[in-house]
């Protein structure tokens, strides 16, 4: 992460399983000579220093990612309930009033349709080969396979997900080679470079770790002429003088972090900076807050439906805690820290 | 000394571009027993420069431990063991650390190693 230069707004976040403290016998292993040398101008040096030791990035990014598949595991069945198999924000009229459920539902459909107007591929029919990096239980990857003659393959931490969405796509009558999907790494795609003509990333940017390499493996597994989308929930872009968010923006990411299996939140200036370092055309980015606005009252409002709320308590505590932060993403959103970024851009031929 | 140390030492002799790691000279190597913390251990590792405990180990004379790992090996018991035993429970009584570049040597004295330079290498 280190090596892009980027700001990170890390978050605090750890497994609370591990422990850091070493047995208290092995204390006395740190005693080295030279260690406890006097400050006094002695001319006394040590001849010896800390090597750099690499963060323990690596152990966390394993810790993180079963995290995150047992969070979708153990919520998925209620978010299909009460919402459906769309797993992502709804697309919204920004004077839209009382919006009723059956219109969340053209919402999120909507959305997809809105997405690949802005990428400017929405008149493409059939699609090609599609990949759904995230793909939850599938909905994105059946509708663009249903309405667009996608072939799409989708791919997410969750073992659950993944079979609820094969198992959706039989229903449909979609055959494998429509919309399939599996168990897999978005940093390690287990697909051959160039495969894709479009590489579709719907809010799970938000759970990579590594920025670097999430945006490195969309870049790699796109084809030549292939386009690019990427929608996903950044922070505010820094101001010219800014190094970092102000700590009370910190904090609030920082909750939303715990609560959601987020590792880091980045800018939209960040992924602009990532991509930019590649040689891709067309790169463009707009802010869609305005677009979502209904959609998080809109879920709290179901999780405190008689229905919403004992399903709620019956899942468990990882989902519970989720739904106790969605108050926090109404704050973000209402604070200008959070924006809801799509970002496009297209692989040269 | 234990290896846990030793994996983390680096010599700063001024001049020297890689100071790690420092090779052992062991005379009297001792084992302690130390209780076993898996939790310990796996926060550690991602710490720990493998290859250079692997070596250190050989030379402390301990050549149990595998020379690649897979995370994966994390959640075996006996892997746990080796790993623990190699960076804990070996202890350097006697014996000296040498920089890698300049040959310099730190002699390790009741399980001490004196890092101090002399007045002239300052």
């Amino acid at each position: 992460m280190a090596s892009t230069g980027l700001n990170y707004q890390t978050c605090g976040w750890s497994s609370p399983t591990a422990t850091t403290l070493p047995p208290r016998t092995c204390l006395g292993a740190a005693r080295v000579n030279g260690a406890a040398v006097s400050s006094k101008k002695n001319n006394k040096k040590r001849g010896f220093e800390l090597r750099a030791v690499a963060a323990a990035t690596a152990m966390e990014a394993v810790e993180l990612k079963k995290d995150i598949a047992e969070f979708y595991d153990e919520s998925s069945g209620l978010w299909e309930d009460l919402w459906g198999d769309h797993m992502h924000h709804g697309f919204y009229d920004p004077k839209a009033a009382d919006v009723s459920v059956s219109d969340h539902r053209a919402a999120q459909t909507r959305m997809i349709d809105e997405v690949l107007r802005f990428a400017g591929i929405s008149d493409k029919c059939p699609i090609g080969n599609v990949v759904d990096v995230g793909c939850g239980i599938g909905g994105s990857s059946r509708y663009l396979a249903g309405k667009y003659g996608a072939n799409c393959k989708g791919i997410t931490l969750s073992p659950v997900q993944a079979q609820r969405a094969n198992a959706l796509a039989a229903d449909q009558g979609l055959a494998n080679k429509q919309a399939s999907f599996q168990v897999a790494d978005a940093l390690a795609q287990p697909f051959p470079d160039g495969q894709f003509d479009l590489v579709w990333s719907m809010e799970s940017g938000e759970h990579m770790p590594d920025k670097a390499k999430f945006v490195d493996e969309l870049v790699r597994v796109a084809a030549p002429g292939a386009t690019i989308i990427l929608v996903t929930w950044c922070h505010r872009d820094l101001g010219a003088s800014e190094q970092s968010l102000q700590p009370d923006e910190k904090k609030l990411l920082d909750k939303i972090c715990n609560a959601f299996y987020l590792p880091a939140w980045c800018s939209t200036a960040d992924y602009l900076k990532l991509l930019e370092s590649y040689s891709l055309e067309d790169i463009k980015a707009e802010d869609w807050s305005p677009y979502v606005a209904p959609f998080w009252p809109a879920v709290i409002r179901s999780a405190l439906t008689f229905k919403g709320f004992f399903s709620l308590l019956r899942t468990g505590t990882k989902t519970i805690r989720g739904a106790l932060a969605m108050p926090l993403m109404i704050q973000g959103f209402k604070k200008d820290l959070i924006k809801y970024s799509i970002i496009t851009c297209r692989k040269p031929e | 000394m234990r290896l846990l140390s030793h994996n983390m030492l680096s010599s700063n002799i001024k001049g020297v571009s890689n100071g790690f790691p420092l090779r052992i000279e062991a005379e009297k190597v001792v084992v302690k027993q130390v209780d076993l913390n898996v939790g310990f251990l796996k926060n550690m590792f991602p710490k720990i420069e493998w290859k250079a405990l692997v070596e250190a180990s050989r030379t402390m004379g301990y050549a149990e431990l595998p020379e690649e790992v897979e995370p994966s090996k994390l959640d075996s018991g006996d892997f746990l063991q080796k790993f623990h035993h190699a960076l804990l429970e070996l202890v350097l009584e006697e014996g000296a650390l040498v920089c890698p570049e300049t040959g310099r040597r730190f002699p390790v004295s009741k399980g001490i190693p004196n890092m101090l330079l002399h007045e002239d290498e300052v």
